[in-house]
């Protein structure tokens, strides 16, 4: 009898721990697929779901927060995905929220990945059970081998093309294949690329006699240098300029005047143009000099007379008196 | 006619094991419904089975998750798949290989044990003093260890997976630096429950498999002490094949259903 008890307890501990793990199990499993717990549903419309299938993770910020719970075709164009999402993230995905299926991995199940909405308006409110989400589709295999399959079409014909212009060029036609082909332009080439060469020898040869040039300048000493390096002497040039530019005005308001005096001038106007013009005026202005060299000597005379008289020798005297003793001084 | 034959013979034998066992189930469900039932011979016989086959079950577990990881990790690393290690394994060991290598050992265990059990009780002529004495000897030896071992044999592959697991969580531990929990979290994030019910309903079958065709072989069993060891030779190979045509069977269904 207490053989048979032991038995049974060892018995009923195997079958304990044989359910315990199937339980366990039972609730890993369903955890991971939401079953238990709070949660909600969240509806997006797909065109393509790319082999989505039920229990496939959704993930909000790369978290996993719920599963695929149903796949529905509404019409040809629209797939409804239901989503069972943790009731703890539905405060954290908004209305403007978007939808998309992407894999997870190169070789992954399919995932479906709630984006946070463009937050152009505010801060858009919550979802709630049953809420619609908008949903957007990346690029699919297929796309990118449709448009890969367009590429390769484009590439058949443009090799074609390519063939056809280096089949022309081989037999030496058109501008490219005269230049590949023709020898003579060939040789043409050659000198020029000879000529080429030699003024380039030349201009090296010559920027390297103007870089001996400037670097003979003392940038100190010669009026070049200063006038390159001297801010001071830029400065007085300034000034300088400045100056030349008010002369010139004088010089063009001087050169106004004077041209209103030649005009005047040739006018006939003023004293001037008397003795230019009249020729009679040269004549009187002879004789009026005449008759005052006449004058002058007789004044002379009378001067002469004049020393000579009683009454004024005395002072004539004292006057020469006085220049010899002023042109003596200096010889002392 | 069968002489000149003998695949005839030999399809015509095959076929009538085949109705005697489907009659002996019918049997066995007719007993089975009708009292009174032998309860404390059924708990003996779980006892026998289930926690007798314990550390059996246990050791092969661990070993089959230990090798089976040890094996596929150098070719999944040289895909760079080497995180999907757990999926893999826990997958395989789950759905099908834990079943149902837990399965054949069981089958050589129990069967071949009922078988022998059986076999020796019917040629010393033990079934047929019971008859006398009053005993439904159907009732007390084929109906409680059919229903033990069908019972049982859930539970041992459930343990089986569990060490195997174990037994693969420590290969990936030690030789991929994978933690004990991000291992058992990868397992269940590949798990589903597509995965975890049809094996498990699945094992059912092969413990009642291995209960019928171990008492069906051992209740026949004849010609004196040879027929002994004939009962419980032909126990464990009829019913490791009927292991891998039930499994065929429940891959099939569960594909319909779950596919």
């Amino acid at each position: 009898m207490k053989n048979s008890n032991t038995q049974n307890l060892r018995l009923g501990i195997f079958v304990i721990l044989g359910i315990t793990i199937f339980v366990l199990a039972v609730y890993f499993i369903g955890n991971r697929q939401n079953l238990f717990g709070d949660n909600s549903i969240i509806i997006s419309v797909f065109k393509d779901v790319s082999g989505l299938q039920r229990g496939n993770n959704v993930r909000f910020a790369g978290v996993n927060v719920g599963t695929v719970k149903d796949i529905q075709i509404i019409n040809d164009t629209s797939i409804a995905v239901s989503m069972r999402v943790d009731e703890r993230t539905m405060n954290l995905i908004r209305k403007n929220s978007l939808a998309t299926i992407s894999s997870d991995g190169l070789v992954g199940s399919m995932v479906v990945n709630l984006l946070p909405g463009e937050n152009n308006s505010g801060l858009a409110p919550p979802v709630k059970f049953g809420d619609t989400i908008a949903s957007i589709s990346k690029i699919a295999t297929a796309d990118m081998l449709t448009t890969l399959n367009t590429t390769n079409e484009n590439a058949a014909l443009l090799t074609a093309d390519l063939l056809k212009i280096t089949n022309s060029i081989n037999k030496g036609e058109g501008t490219l294949g005269a230049l590949i082909k023709d020898e003579e332009m060939a040789g043409n080439f050659k000198k020029s690329i000879e000529g080429l060469r030699q003024t380039t020898q030349n201009v090296s040869a010559m920027v390297n006699r103007i870089n001996a040039i400037i670097n003979e300048v003392s940038y100190k000493e010669s009026v070049a240098g200063v006038l390159l390096s001297d801010t001071t002497a830029a400065k007085q040039i300034e000034g300088i300029i400045t100056n030349l530019e008010i002369s010139a005005l004088q010089i063009s308001n001087m050169t106004t005047n004077l041209e209103q005096v030649s005009y005047d001038i040739r006018k006939g106007e003023g004293t001037l143009d008397y003795l230019l013009n009249d020729p009679g005026a040269v004549d009187k202005l002879d004789a009026t000099l005449e008759n005052i060299a006449k004058a002058t000597k007789k004044f002379d005379e009378s001067m002469e007379a004049l020393q000579h008289n009683i009454l004024l020798r005395r002072y004539f005297e004292k006057q020469a008196r006085i220049k010899q003793r002023e042109e003596a001084k200096p010889d002392e | 006619m069968t002489r000149n034959f003998p695949m005839v013979a030999n399809l015509s034998s095959f076929f009538t094991e085949t109705g005697a066992l489907a009659r002996f189930a019918g049997r066995f469900f007719k007993e089975l419904v009708s009292p009174p039932i032998e309860f404390r011979e059924f708990l003996r016989q779980c006892y026998q089975m289930g926690n007798k086959s314990l550390l059996l079950v246990a050791v092969t577990g661990f070993i089959l998750g230990l090798v089976f990881t040890l094996q596929s990790r150098p070719t999944l690393e040289e895909f760079g798949a080497s995180s999907w290690i757990p999926n893999m394994i826990s997958i395989s060991i789950v759905r099908e290989i834990g079943p149902v290598i837990i399965a054949l050992i069981c089958a050589g265990r129990i069967g071949s044990s009922i078988g022998a059990e059986l076999g020796s009780m019917k040629v010393t002529e033990q079934i047929d003093a019971m008859e006398v004495s009053g005993t439904n000897p159907f009732k007390f030896l084929v109906v409680t260890r059919i229903l033990a071992a069908t019972l049982m044999l859930p539970l041992l592959i459930l343990f089986g997976d569990f060490v195997a697991l174990i037994g693969s969580a420590i290969v990936e531990n030690v030789k991929g630096q994978v933690s004990f929990t991000l291992y058992f979290n990868q397992v269940f994030e590949a798990l589903a429950f597509s995965d975890l019910l049809p094996a498990t309903a699945k094992s059912f079958f092969f413990g009642f498999a291995i209960g019928l065709v171990g008492c069906f072989k051992g209740y026949n069993s004849s010609k004196g002490t040879a027929g002994v060891g004939r009962a419980s030779n032909s126990a464990v190979v009829y019913t490791s094949m009927l292991l891998f045509i039930i499994d065929f069977i429940a891959v099939f269904l569960t594909d319909l259903i779950y596919g």
